[in-house]
């Protein structure tokens, strides 16, 4: 998602072809050609330029609604929609049948794994979408700068989080049944805004971090030094810390119904 | 100049004109990696394709202008051989990506709590900016590729 305006010329886009399957954008106005991942002008009288980045989410319709019940939707073309050109539902599964066609040859990871990508500083990361997952929270740093990256109950949704508080960085775990966070040091409860609504920090609002949702080797193409993330023993430590938390309380509670029939 | 060299250049300049929009149209196809070279090569025929074409549809008619009379069964071909560059010249003017994937030409929107055409469990890519906010599903991103919008006063592009 771009500014369109720059240099005080607004610019009109049109798909004019791709890029290691990654599509080009023209403008209008110059003719010049832009990378869509990238914002960069690649070739024409703009080459060089970069368009503004606006910060995005991508996340599932309820979780968006709920959180802006008074934001609009885009309509589906109607001719478009006739014309059945619409992704299905499942449209995820059908892409990651598509072949890839890239020179990128980093197999590290499988080429079309989904991958959730942040840059902080300089410094790409990537984090494989079934770790996001298994490991929710993920606790890490990139760039000199600690982040939590987490997933929605829906297990898709995904945000990424500073985790610096008062100056200081602090470590999460999460409550699985809800998508709430709980801070190591003060207890509090921050939900997927990365808002704090319970405990001492309440009202605390952690700073967002741009993520990328996207496929492995669009990703390493962009982000040529890109580092991948690998489940370390500092996450392990907190899923097994709170897997006893869990297991304790769930024993707790059948005890409790054990007393009470 | 011989009618022989004249056919020549008829079949040349003909060849020449289609190759100007069948070398970008072949190197920019999805599903085949590009090269930067590649890259640059198609926008410097694609700019150049509206007017090399159409000289060289002039070009040609006015070769088989010249080649008409004394022709007697070699008319056909001489018919013939004004289609690759007429084509050209044509599809030069054409965004084939847009007939792929149409533009949205009219965007309309719909509030929150009547957008019964996303399912709850669908993406969107979301945008909230100086207290207007605005979600894009992502199964219509991904045909359409890209929505101009004005949110919060802002001019942006939506992506995917």
């Amino acid at each position: 998602m771009w500014e369109t305006t720059i240099d005080g010329r607004t610019l009109h886009f049109h798909l004019a072809g791709i890029n290691n399957q990654n599509f080009i954008m023209r403008d209008e106005e110059t003719g010049s050609w832009w990378q869509q991942v990238t914002g960069e002008a690649i070739l024409g009288p703009l080459k060089g330029q970069r368009l503004t980045r606006v910060p995005q989410d991508e996340i599932s319709f309820v979780l968006w609604k709920r959180e802006q019940p008074m934001g609009r939707v885009l309509r589906p073309d109607p001719r478009a929609a006739a014309a059945g050109r619409y992704a299905p539902a499942d449209w995820e599964t059908g892409i990651a049948k598509l072949p890839v066609a890239t020179r990128i040859r980093d197999r590290r990871l499988d080429l079309r794994e989904l991958v959730v990508g942040v840059t902080v500083n300089g410094h790409a990361k990537a984090y494989r979408m079934t770790d996001v997952q298994q490991q929710n929270p993920i606790i890490d740093t990139v760039g000199g700068v600690p982040l939590v990256i987490v997933v929605a109950v829906d297990g898709h949704s995904v945000r990424a989080f500073s985790r610096m508080v008062d100056g200081k960085p602090v470590d999460f775990f999460a409550k699985p049944e809800a998508t709430v966070l709980v801070d190591t040091a003060s207890g509090s409860e921050w939900d997927f805004t990365g808002r704090a609504i319970r405990g001492p920090l309440t009202g605390r609002q952690l700073a967002k971090i741009e993520l990328l949702r996207d496929y492995w080797f669009d990703w390493r193409a962009y982000h040529p030094d890109t580092t991948i993330y690998s489940a370390g023993l500092h996450t392990a430590f907190f899923v097994a810390g709170y897997r006893a938390i869990l297991v304790s309380s769930t024993n707790a509670r059948s005890s409790f119904i054990e007393a009470k029939t | 100049m011989s009618r022989r060299l004249l056919w020549s250049l008829l079949v040349i300049i003909a060849a020449l004109a289609l190759a100007v929009v069948i070398v970008p149209a072949w190197v920019i196809q999805p599903f085949r990696p590009q090269s930067p070279r590649g890259l640059e090569v198609s926008f410097a025929l694609k700019r150049l394709a509206p007017f090399v074409t159409i000289a060289a549809l002039l070009a040609c008619v006015a070769l088989v202008v010249k080649l008409w009379r004394g022709a007697r069964w070699s008319r056909v071909f001489l018919v013939i051989i004004l289609l690759p560059p007429a084509v050209s010249a044509w599809f030069a003017r054409q965004n084939h990506f847009e007939w792929m994937f149409n533009p949205l030409a009219n965007a309309g929107y719909a509030r929150a709590d009547a957008a019964s055409f996303v399912g709850d469990g669908d993406l969107v890519m979301a945008v909230a900016r100086n207290g207007e906010a605005v979600a894009y599903p992502i199964r219509q991103l991904a045909y359409h590729h890209l929505v101009q919008d004005t949110v919060g006063r802002v001019p942006i592009v939506v992506t995917y």
